[in-house]
């Protein structure tokens, strides 16, 4: 992450994450290595055509790979796509690290010149 | 469905040899500010006042509105950053960073926290990392997942 783009996160990625619905589908789909419309609808309250258009969801936001079987469509999440908000996570919190330890040494800095302005 | 603002942050803390005088003076004054974390920063240490912090140069300029939410020296400041330019900051369009101050021994203990990441994206994210350190796979720590939701923190 460039200094330029301050703690900015992917939108278009958590948006498609965002929904409490399409987290459910990915946690199925993580827990049972993929699945395919009508096995997801079997353990949600929803229709298969529902399911379907969440999938289509997170296929444009790169997470989910799907695959043709038969009829259906199978889909798996992608890992490197989720790896990406992780890794997006992981930017912001370094990059506080940083800024905190810079805090530290100004601060220190000018703590020290004001006890040396003091004593002299 | 309505949708909710479920909202995940990010908590640090670190020992500084300062006074809080001299450590909130550094999280707060725009001419300290600059010298940590952007290249430039405008705006008023005072509740409710708007400026900008600037990263960057000429074509790779990048400015931030940011907006003072509190200020009781020495001890809280707060402020939301990267709203749109021309919207009043609030929760759901803006990063609220809270700077916490304790004295502790000859310096203070200063806590940072910054809120406002969609929670959902968070989650899965966490999760993935968890995922890459515990191959044991899913049946392990899917049970786990309640506690860290726990320590996020949720708004109807």
């Amino acid at each position: 992450m460039s200094p330029a783009a301050p703690d900015r996160v992917d939108d278009e990625l958590w948006s498609a994450i965002g929904d409490p619905t399409r987290r459910r589908i990915l946690d199925l789909l993580l827990a049972e290595a993929g699945g395919t419309a009508t096995s997801l609808s079997r353990q949600l309250p929803l229709t298969r055509q529902a399911v379907a258009k969440h999938l289509d969801v997170l296929d444009r936001a790169g997470l989910v790979r799907s695959t043709s079987v038969g009829r259906e469509r199978r889909c798996q999440v992608d890992a490197t796509q989720l790896a990406r908000a992780a890794d997006q996570l992981a930017s912001v919190g370094r990059a506080w690290d940083a800024r905190l330890q810079r805090i530290k040494n100004l601060a220190e800095a000018i703590e020290r010149a004001r006890q040396g302005r003091d004593q002299g | 469905m309505e949708p909710v603002s479920e909202l995940g942050s990010i908590e640090r803390e670190i020992y500084v040899e300062a006074t809080p005088e001299v450590v909130f003076d550094v999280v707060s004054s725009p001419e300290h500010v600059r010298q940590w974390w952007p290249d430039d920063a405008r705006y008023d240490p005072v509740p409710g006042a708007t400026g900008e912090i600037t990263f960057g140069e000429g074509a790779d300029r990048t400015v931030e509105q940011l907006t003072v939410v509190e200020s009781l020296p020495p001890r809280t400041f707060s402020f939301r950053w990267t709203h749109p330019a021309g919207e009043a900051a609030a929760e759901g369009n803006s990063l609220l960073v809270t700077f916490e101050l304790q004295p502790s021994g000859g310096g203070t203990l200063l806590r940072m926290t910054e809120t406002g990441f969609r929670e959902m994206g968070w989650e899965v994210a966490v999760l993935e990392q968890r995922y890459a350190e515990h191959v044991t796979g899913w049946d392990y720590y899917l049970p786990r997942i309640a506690p860290y939701v726990a320590t996020l923190e949720v708004r109807p």
